[in-house]
């Protein structure tokens, strides 16, 4: 797993609690091309937030879901 | 849905009424113990003031030459109405007089500020000039004769209950020759200490339905709050997981929001995957 891919793991925990993997995992393959969430990059950061923001506030509160995406954004 | 009487918000409201309750009421029976005491002792104060006031105008070689049969004097009737005047200062004074030192326990009258106002026909309590003073409170007459004193307690003579206050009559040789004496009605001491009760009653009673109404207030935010928890749980394990916690606190039930929140995420999760 990388470095990346363990922050927002870590980060993501607290918002969608321990499915939180599947959840990202979900994202990275099923809308950025097929890539494996343990081979996040700093380059993938701001796509994922997207798509996060998206997928997420259909789960939980549109207003934390774009709290978590702005997280994972700046971390790029 | 929770019965009323079984409901957390009765319950909190209850035990704070209870601990208000308790509280003040112990606060106010050891306030209203601690008021009428000093009460009764600023009124013991305020009648040694007063006695020893109205017994610096009185003429105490005018007193000491008075024999019985006087009361038609104008020396008598002189000291009836100073007396009358000085007491008619203070509406709150019953009766004012003036009696002779005690000599072997016992005690005269001299002067009554109520002589003269006895009707015909009807119960006359005015006393005369060497009626003897049965129930006197000798010990505070008595200590009169050296300084101006009071009641130590009510006390009952056949007029009525009464706080009392003395002091003495000199002469022109500054030599005791009589004893004022001023009366106040028991009710009337009374009544100021009710008045004290009445008004630390009121005030705590304000404060405890002040503070139900902050405590039902405040219970009220928590007890909505638990209720959107135990709704959306109720519908979460119903099968909807179509549900998002709508509950925003910085407090322990926040937490649980929280905690609850994630686990019903998790949950959506997964079983979006199986699908």
């Amino acid at each position: 797993m990388s470095g990346f891919s363990e922050q927002v793991l870590e980060l993501s925990v607290p918002y969608l609690g321990p499915a939180a993997k599947k959840f990202l995992e979900r994202q990275t393959t099923s809308h950025m091309d097929g890539l494996s969430f343990d081979q996040l990059q700093k380059g993938h950061l701001p796509e994922l937030g997207k798509w996060v923001e998206i997928s997420a506030g259909l789960l939980i509160d549109k207003a934390k879901a774009k709290q978590l995406a702005d997280k994972i954004r700046a971390l790029a | 849905m929770t019965a009323w009487y079984a409901s957390l918000q009765t319950k909190l409201i209850l035990s704070f009424l209870i601990l208000i309750v308790v509280i003040s009421g112990l606060t106010f029976g050891y306030t209203y113990n601690e008021t009428k005491n000093a009460l009764k002792e600023s009124t013991q104060d305020e009648l040694a003031n007063i006695a020893g006031i109205m017994a610096t105008q009185v003429d105490g070689d005018v007193v000491a030459a008075l024999e019985p049969g006087d009361e038609g004097t104008q020396e008598y009737l002189a000291l009836v109405e100073g007396l009358r005047v000085m007491r008619s200062s203070r509406p709150d004074l019953d009766t004012s007089y003036i009696m002779t030192v005690p000599l072997n326990g016992t005690v005269t009258f001299l002067v009554d500020d109520t002589w003269g106002d006895d009707v015909p026909g009807e119960v006359n309590d005015s006393v005369w000039i060497g009626d003897a003073y049965e129930d006197a409170e000798l010990e505070a007459i008595g200590a009169a004769v050296e300084s101006p004193s009071t009641s130590s307690e009510f006390y009952t003579d056949k007029w009525g209950t009464f706080l009392s206050g003395y002091a003495p009559i000199k002469n022109a040789e500054n030599r005791t020759v009589a004893v004022l004496g001023v009366d106040m009605l028991a009710t009337k001491v009374m009544q100021r200490q009710d008045f004290i009760g009445s008004t630390i009653y009121l005030i705590m009673a304000i404060s405890a339905l002040l503070a139900a109404l902050i405590v039902g207030a405040f219970s009220r935010t928590i007890i909505r709050d638990i209720k959107k928890l135990n709704a959306t749980a109720t519908a979460v394990s119903m099968g909807n997981t179509d549900v998002m916690v709508d509950v925003e606190r910085n407090d322990e039930i926040g937490e649980l929001a929280g905690s609850f929140s994630r686990m019903v995420t998790s949950l959506k999760i997964m079983m979006m995957d199986r699908d």
